[in-house]
């Protein structure tokens, strides 16, 4: 009990300094940018008062990461609505309150909060596999399953890089001369046929081999991007239609590893 | 080396006696042997009969509200000790404690999950469920880089 007791106090003390340190530097970020921005040398004090709240809750980013389970969950999904609601209020002093501008900046700052959980993710997993190796089980597979998914890599780079790349020069070289030109293979089969199809079997083979692979969809997006500076043909939902049904296979992949056990699993 | 067994009627607990010209390190390691090897068994009850069981049968202490029960592979026992008295009482290679109210034996850990909320779940003997909290989390690496390194040089 004592040790418990001790570790609030312990706890307590954390939030203060943290509290303390965070709202100081909103204080200062507020003196200094405040005026900058608003082209003025009054510093608005409701802004001040909103950079100070915002560097508090900046400054408490990383306790709720000391619990896990729903306690964590909670604490979190407070944390990132309080810090969200300041955002709001201090980006309308600046900008006024342009909806779809408010909108994009809360985007990105989600965006934020869900790489953040993800890095601290991978921090416990890999505490996880560290465990693991000293009771002397195994390790378990790689966070994210980035090195299961590197053997499917030089496929996704093909699918989403070389294979459009290779049918946008076939378009050329079939019409040239030609007035009319149709890009039927870059525009059309590529991306309604090849890119969902290539992407749903390597997902279904990667899901039967390794389970849920996160990376692999991703990857499958990512390498498509490129190709919006490339290929005149290319558009931003061509990625999605191949990482969408990548993810889908990987999935239909896993369901099927689940329900058919391999020979030797058992 | 000689060995000699002497039998004292009303006895609880075996002592054992080194006698040696000088002390020496592996006379000191011996020693620590003996000590685990003869960790005292834990007194448990199942309803009205009391029983004296040795500590590598439990997968589990844990309290429940109620009091302090303790699990076997087979069955759950209530122990009359606090979880604080328990973790003095057994051997601190093995036994370590995971959250508030759970002790677990380590060497009964067959696997280490972590869930996306990041709790970490270990599984004793394939089946029975031990949450583990991230406040322990270094006790538990202490234990399993000290004790049980030393203990597995030795064997």
């Amino acid at each position: 009990m004592e040790e418990g007791g001790a570790a609030v106090r312990e706890d307590r003390w954390a939030w203060l300094v943290r509290m303390l340190a965070g709202g100081g530097a909103g204080l200062l970020a507020a003196l200094i940018f405040v005026p900058y921005f608003m082209d003025t040398r009054l510093v608005n004090p409701v802004m001040c008062l909103l950079c100070v709240a915002l560097g508090v809750a900046a400054g408490l980013a990383t306790l709720p990461f000391a619990d896990d389970g729903k306690s964590l969950l909670l604490r979190s999904g407070a944390h990132f609505a309080v810090t969200s609601a300041l955002f709001v209020l201090l980006m309308a002093q600046f900008y006024g309150w342009w909806w779809e501008g408010l909108l994009l900046l809360e985007g990105m700052l989600a965006l934020l909060y869900a790489l953040i959980w993800l890095g601290r993710w991978i921090g416990w997993y890999m505490e996880v596999m560290q465990l693991r190796t000293l009771l002397g089980l195994d390790a378990g597979p790689s966070p994210l399953k980035w090195r299961e998914t590197l053997p499917y890599a030089p496929f996704v780079l093909l699918l989403c890089d070389g294979l459009p790349l290779l049918l946008r020069w076939a378009e050329h070289e079939i019409q040239r001369g030609s007035i009319l030109e149709l890009p039927v293979l870059s525009a059309l089969i590529l991306p309604f046929v090849l890119l969902p199809a290539g992407g749903f079997f390597a997902g279904v083979s990667l899901g039967k081999r390794q389970g849920v692979c996160p990376l692999y969809p991703l990857a499958c997006f990512v390498c498509y991007l490129p190709m919006l500076s490339l290929l005149s043909t290319a558009e931003l939902f061509h990625g999605f239609l191949a990482a969408v049904p990548a993810l889908a296979g990987n999935v239909l992949g896993w369901m099927y590893r689940r329900a058919v056990p391999k020979r030797g699993d058992a | 080396m000689e060995v000699e067994i002497k039998v004292e009627p009303g006895r609880q607990e075996p002592k054992i006696v080194i006698l040696a010209g000088e002390e020496s390190g592996e006379l000191r390691r011996l020693a620590e042997e003996l000590s685990r090897l003869a960790l005292s068994p834990v007194p448990v009850s199942r309803g009205e009969d009391k029983l004296l069981l040795p500590q590598g049968e439990f997968l589990r202490f844990y309290t429940d509200g109620k009091g302090v029960s303790a699990q076997t592979a087979q069955e759950v026992f209530t122990v009359r000790l606090r979880l604080y008295e328990l973790e003095e009482r057994l051997d601190q290679t093995r036994f370590v404690r995971i959250s508030n109210s759970e002790i677990i034996n380590l060497d009964r850990v067959t696997a280490v999950d972590l869930s996306l909320a990041g709790s970490i779940c270990m599984t004793l003997d394939g089946a029975v469920k031990a949450y583990v909290s991230r406040r322990y989390m270094k006790k538990i690496k202490e234990v399993l880089n000290g004790g049980r390194r030393s203990r597995g040089e030795r064997g």
